[in-house]
């Protein structure tokens, strides 16, 4: 009895199991997903993007829907999980996020993603800063990517430490002591030496980041608008070399890991001194805070204030693949997490700034403290730091320039083991070597 | 009438032997079956060995962008290019220099570990589970840990050093102590395997050699080298063979020691084929990819060559020693004990006491 009821079971399952591979698993047939044709989307995104709970608020909204998140610890290694699966030609997600820095790269391949105009993109175009809907557009004007965060850069100061080295520790004050809106690289350094020869201390953590700034904020980075190479003969960027390079081995960088800061140490050991902050910084600080040991006591602060003017450093976009199996799903998710609805949640929870203006004006309003650092209004922060950004055209191989090239030349000033030409000239190798003739 | 032309077609199929289909099936069974049997060796090895490589032959043959696909055909160019590279003359010598410094001292310390183990120990089992845990971690988990304790400004090890009043080591930064905290990282987790395996080695050694040697007069340090040794030999060229393949191919512990960069920011730790994983990855540049995929694998067959004349060498100039032995003892049959293992081999024999020594056969019998 007992057996043959089991058999039964099986071989009803197996039909119905048969049944369901034929019928292509749900939701690939282009009807929309629902409870009777259920939908499994695959989402892959990397660092601090705070979706977790819009997650569940979606599945909840469309039933029928279920989302696998994958999150990659940070943006080079989810470039490469990208770049594999592309050059494969699947294991590609049903919605990727693609990082600023290696838009470049996809934007050559722009005809593997899908074409979110299809999708709706033109009705909510409006919704963006403008510069950040066009860097998701392709030559062709196929809209590739939604924009999630922007990283309009302030500057992240040590209370504890200003007040030590008798620098003034109110967020305003701070943003005059580096020049309010004139300031510049070369206050920022001397500053620097002031508090390095108070103090005996490092200022900023290592040089690679305070270059990425620098070249972040040029009109033209490592390409020139019209994609080619910008870097040798590029008089306006050694000149921002040499002032890092003055600086640096002045002794005001401390040599750390980027990234890594000795698991966070370096946060609360009083290392340095400030930051160059993009805003989704905040959100990897309150990560390294968390985990050192840190908090609020910390003495962490951002002021409204950026050296050399404004600057632009990363932001994502949500894409979706053409190797999708569920497309109009996919789209619908990608457009409904980078609403500016859900951009106000995904800023709360993951301390970076929207890419919608709504979003953003929002957060303004808001003006919810961030706890962590001394209660500042990030939103109003960053919205000013946001205005007179200008996108900058990234080639294809952004992003290799400033991890493969840049940041092993700037590391030789960490070290002490170059001066700076010797620095610039590795970094005009190493560009031949893995970029010019690779 | 059509039965008579019928009929000798008939007649001719009557008088040749009627093949059952059974007779049919073990003919096939004795011609085709064998090679049925060892058919799926062969077939997945095509799948996923023979296709791959030439495979990457032919990528490497190309102009061959990692996401734009298959470009222009530049024949050895791709070659020629990567011999030029610095940084690929840069990978093989720290591919070499990890390589020794992790596989000599593995030896040294698994062939101790063994030695001691080989012992009449308490607990035996218990001390050889324990000297095999590391090998049960996964390289990730190793290689996050040490990479930890190998920081250079709060790592482990620095900051016992600095205890001490010693000045910190750039274990990133500098060449030959990243190769040093890598290799330690190989260490830790390949010596007690090792050291198992060749255990296993040591107690198929009969143990009345050495008690032979013992009552010759030889200390344990004269058996260990005179006995454990030599009788180790086929298996310490295993060892050394599996370490050669291994070292040469590592790859997730410097990936993992410093996971921002492939290698190290001045690619201190570069191997050779995190080089390769760069060059694809990276540098988005399969072509080349693949061609040092292919300059590493005949890398690793001029190794394995090198290895399997030494090992042959080493093996036959074994087996002749043994012969010779054999040869003088057939010859002169009541020898005195001049060859020690012969001695504790050979039959007790009256002949032993008459030879000299007066203990050597009482012993070896009541000992076992």
């Amino acid at each position: 009895m007992e057996y043959s009821r089991l058999r039964k079971i099986t071989a009803l399952a197996s039909v119905a199991s048969l049944a369901f591979v034929a019928s292509g698993c749900g939701g690939g047939n282009g009807e929309p997903a629902s409870a009777d044709n259920p939908v499994a989307l695959t989402v892959t995104t990397f660092g601090q993007f705070g979706y977790d709970d819009l997650y569940a608020e979606y599945e909840d909204q469309n039933p029928g829907v279920t989302i696998e998140a994958t999150n990659i610890d940070g943006s080079a290694n989810a470039r490469t999980d990208a770049f594999t699966k592309l050059a494969a030609g699947s294991g590609l997600s049903d919605v990727v996020a693609v990082e600023e820095g290696w838009l470049g790269s996809i934007m050559e391949v722009s005809d593997q993603f899908v074409d979110l105009n299809e999708y709706g993109a033109a009705d909510i175009k409006d919704n963006w800063v403008d510069w950040k809907f066009e860097q998701g557009t392709d030559p062709e004007g196929r809209v590739i990517g939604y924009g999630t965060d922007i990283g309009p850069q302030a500057l992240c100061f040590n209370r504890t430490l200003f007040e030590e080295a008798g620098l003034p520790t109110d967020r305003e004050e701070v943003a005059e002591l580096f020049g309010g809106d004139e300031a510049t690289w070369e206050t920022y350094f001397d500053l620097g030496r002031q508090y390095h020869e108070d103090t005996g201390k490092a200022w900023y953590d290592q040089s690679s980041f305070v270059w990425n700034s620098m070249v972040n904020q040029m009109e033209e980075g490592y390409y020139t608008a019209d994609g080619e190479l910008n870097v040798e003969g590029n008089e306006a960027m050694r000149a921002q070399f040499d002032l890092l390079a003055s600086g640096t081995l002045d002794g005001l960088s401390a040599n750390q890991t980027q990234f890594d800061w000795g698991n966070g140490q370096a946060f609360v050991d009083g290392s340095f001194a400030v930051h160059v902050c993009p805003a989704w910084m905040l959100g990897t600080i309150k990560e390294q805070l968390e985990s050192a040991g840190g908090g609020p006591e910390s003495g962490w602060d951002v002021a409204d204030v950026f050296p050399g003017g404004a600057s632009n450093w990363g932001g994502a976009f949500l894409s979706v693949p053409q190797s999708s199996e569920h497309p109009v799903e996919a789209a619908k998710l990608a457009a409904w997490l980078t609403a500016p609805e859900q951009q106000v949640k995904q800023s709360a929870a993951a301390n970076n700034f929207p890419s919608t203006l709504e979003a953003q004006a929002e957060i303004v309003e808001a003006a919810v403290p961030n706890e962590l650092f001394n209660d500042a209004p990030y939103g109003a922060i960053f919205e000013s730091r946001a205005e007179g950004v200008v996108a900058q055209f990234k080639g294809p191989y952004d992003s290799v320039i400033q991890e493969n090239v840049f940041a092993p030349a700037v590391k030789l000033l960490d070290t002490g083991e170059g001066t700076a030409d010797e620095a610039w000239e590795e970094a005009l190798t190493l560009l031949n070597d893995q970029v010019v003739n690779n | 009438m059509t039965t008579t032309l019928n009929r000798p077609a008939a007649g001719k199929a009557a008088t040749k032997p009627a093949v059952t289909f059974r007779q049919r099936l073990s003919v096939f069974d004795l011609k085709v079956s064998p090679y049925l049997y060892i058919a799926p060796f062969f077939i997945l090895f095509a799948l996923v060995g023979l296709f791959p490589l030439g495979y990457t032959f032919f990528v490497s043959l190309f102009d061959w962008h990692l996401l734009r696909g298959q470009g222009e055909f530049v024949g050895l160019q791709n070659f020629q290019e990567v011999f030029q590279d610095r940084f690929f003359w840069n990978s093989l010598f720290n591919t070499m220099s990890i390589f020794l410094l992790s596989t000599i001292p593995q030896l040294v310390v698994a062939i101790s570990i063994a030695a001691v183990l080989d012992q009449n120990l308490r607990a035996r089992t218990f001390w050889r589970m324990s000297i095999l845990l590391p090998y049960v971690v996964t390289p990730v988990a190793v290689a996050m840990i040490f990479a930890n304790m190998f920081g250079e400004q709060y790592g482990l090890i620095n900051n016992i050093l600095a205890s001490f009043g010693v000045d910190p080591i750039m274990w990133k930064n500098e060449t030959l102590p990243s190769h040093i905290a890598i290799a330690t990282m190989v260490n830790w987790r390949w010596t007690g395997y090792n050291a198992l395996i060749l255990l296993a080695a040591m107690q198929a050694v009969p143990r009345d050699i050495y008690e032979s040697a013992a009552i010759d007069g030889a200390g344990p340090f004269r058996r260990f080298f005179s006995i454990t040794l030599p009788s180790i030999r086929p298996t310490m060229i295993f060892v050394v063979i599996t370490a050669t393949i291994g070292g040469l191919q590592i790859f997730t512990e410097p990936r993992l020691f410093d996971p921002r960069t492939a290698g190290g920011t001045a690619k201190q730790f570069q191997t050779t084929v995190l080089y390769l994983w760069e060059m694809a990855f990276q540098r988005q540049n399969f072509g080349k990819a693949a061609t040092i995929a292919w300059i590493l694998f005949l890398i690793i067959v001029l190794f394995g060559v090198i290895n399997w004349l030494i090992s042959r060498r080493i093996a036959t100039s074994g087996d002749d020693r043994g012969g010779n032995r054999r040869a003088r003892r057939r010859k002169r049959p009541v020898a005195p004990a001049a060859v020690l293992p012969a001695v504790g081999a050979q039959p007790p024999a009256p002949s032993a006491d008459t030879a000299g020594e007066p203990l050597a056969g009482p012993t070896t019998r009541s000992g076992r």
